[in-house]
């Protein structure tokens, strides 16, 4: 077991965290977790666990019933709705259904996420070919996401996480809606987006990619750590 | 000044995502706008009628034939004395008799009748004006003691006040059916402002969750919904000036048949155009925001 509260400098860092959402509906049973800067986390489990829990309150979507979390030393457990947007401009997500505009193309899409957040033009323009050039489809920053394949879709989601350089990207379950060889090419680019430093955590029940990963590997079982290793394995049947 | 622009243009797009609804709602503001500055028209006839019929108003008073000179100045000094006369006029007796030969001139009776008579048989009159009607009858009870009653032959007082009151009677229920009317299209406006905000919101909804998602502030999100209603206010103001200024411009000549004014309604919508448009501008400004800040408070959690 990686132990929770050992690292004063955590990226992200979990104390006694439990949600629950009615009376027999617990969503985290008092969670302990310490995820360095830099680290790439694979947290497995079965359906309704609590992974996507864990996701929603890393993003300020939900607040915890109790305990504390901190995101680069930011205690965001009682975040005040005003500072949400600083937040989620620290952390990229992407999730199964990529969430991109069916109306916008690419490069637009990804432009979105600069223009709500007040970057100038010259920025934007700046960007978006740097981020496109990380997921590897700049060639096709004109297309709309109905052009595009499903890993491709996913590439762009990934290009958009990436626009505000963010300090940790989650992922919740990326590769869900996504074949074999596109789920392979989504890995390595989350690989290489950890590479340059940023905490990538993977919220996954795939076996094979876990596995493949031999990353550290966090298991929820009903809502609670049931296993957390530096160079873990899928353990669950 | 950059995320204001995007608002802006954010805004226009969700108008034309939802054209149809946004065109309903400006048409429910401008028909709002139009019984209001109906209001505004009914208002300014009464007030022109009234004006009229009180120029219209005197009191007649009649002196006895055998009145003496001196008798006549002194009425006529006393009733100048009162600050309530704004008009006197004095007709002696062969002034008297010429208007009311004039009067008559068609009425072989009278006329033949005055003939038998060979003398002048009328008094001088008095023609007085006060400021306001309700003074007529201070005027008559102040000429009604010992001192003039002797030289009053009669004082007359045309019914004024009942027509008066009925032009009152008339234009209050005009206004109160307007006023009704008014009251319906804010209501009508506020529930389809409302529901425009509402269909918006879940039209985008995915666009929202992904601009709150990418980390858009909350005036970031909710600004382009009150953009909106700022574009509804300052389309259907406008919408409605150009629509008065055309009926406005229509109906004079059939005012103008009334109350001797060519351009009466035009000259006073152009002289009151500012105040008209700012206050309309608020009025459905404060409307139309307040409306979309509760549809977003009920439907878009930010």
């Amino acid at each position: 077991m990686v132990e929770g509260d050992g690292n004063l400098f955590s990226m992200i860092r979990l104390q006694g965290v439990s949600k629950q959402y009615a009376e027999n509906s617990v969503g985290l049973s008092n969670i302990h977790l310490a995820i360095e800067a830099g680290e790439f986390v694979s947290v497995v489990g079965q359906s309704g666990t609590g992974k996507t829990t864990l996701v929603k309150l890393l993003i300020a979507e939900e607040q915890p019933t109790s305990g504390r979390i901190e995101v680069g030393g930011w205690d965001i457990s009682r975040l005040p709705r005003r500072d949400v947007p600083v937040l989620r401009r620290q952390i990229g997500v992407i999730f199964q259904d990529f969430k991109l505009l069916p109306k916008k193309t690419v490069a637009e899409n990804i432009a979105f996420a600069l223009e709500v957040a007040g970057e100038t033009r010259a920025r934007i323009r700046r960007v978006i070919p740097q981020v496109l050039d990380i997921v590897g489809i700049g060639e096709k920053h004109e297309r709309y996401p109905h052009q595009l394949s499903g890993g491709e879709q996913q590439r762009v989601a990934i290009a958009r996480a990436l626009v505000h350089r963010p300090k940790i990207l989650v992922a919740d379950e990326p590769t869900g809606n996504l074949d074999a060889i596109n789920t392979h090419e989504i890995i390595e680019i989350l690989k290489k987006i950890n590479s340059f430093g940023t905490t990538v955590l993977l919220v996954t029940h795939n076996r094979e990619i876990v596995n493949h990963l031999a990353k550290r590997v966090i298991t929820l079982l009903n809502g609670a750590v049931v296993a957390d290793e530096v160079k873990g394995k899928y353990r669950l049947s | 000044m950059l995320s204001l622009w995007r608002i802006i243009k954010f805004s226009f797009e969700d108008i034309a995502r939802n054209f149809s609804l946004s065109a309903m709602t400006v048409l429910i503001l401008v028909l709002m706008l139009l019984s209001v500055n109906t209001l505004v028209a009914v208002r300014l006839l009464t007030d022109e009628a009234i004006a009229n019929i009180k120029d219209q108003i005197d009191v007649s008073v009649y002196f006895h034939p055998e009145a003496t000179a001196e008798e006549l100045a002194a009425a006529k000094n006393y009733v100048e004395s009162f600050p309530e006369v704004r008009d006197l006029i004095f007709l002696s007796r062969e002034q008297t008799l010429e208007k009311f030969r004039a009067a008559y001139e068609d009425n072989e009776k009278v006329m033949s009748s005055l003939g038998e008579l060979g003398d002048n048989p009328l008094g001088a009159t008095l023609i007085i004006k006060t400021r306001e009607p309700s003074d007529y009858e201070k005027i008559i009870t102040a000429l009604s003691v010992p001192e003039y009653e002797g030289i009053i032959e009669s004082k007359t007082f045309g019914d004024t006040q009942t027509t008066i009151d009925k032009v009152h009677t008339i234009t209050g229920q005009v206004e109160r059916f307007t006023l009704f009317l008014t009251s319906l299209f804010a209501v009508i406006a506020f529930v389809i402002v409302f529901n425009t905000v509402r269909v918006a919101i879940y039209t985008q909804r995915i666009e929202i969750s992904i601009k709150k998602l990418v980390g858009a502030s909350n005036w970031f999100v909710r600004g382009p919904y009150l953009m909106e209603s700022l574009i509804f206010s300052i389309l259907s103001v406008g919408i409605t000036l150009v629509a008065i200024y055309f009926s406005t411009r229509l109906l004079d000549p059939f005012v103008a048949a009334m109350f001797a004014k060519p351009h009466l309604l035009t000259d006073y919508l152009l002289s009151h155009i500012l105040e008209l448009a700012g206050l309309q501008l608020a009025a459905v400004l404060l409307l139309t925001a307040a409306t979309s800040t509760l549809a977003m408070r009920r439907y878009l959690r930010v």
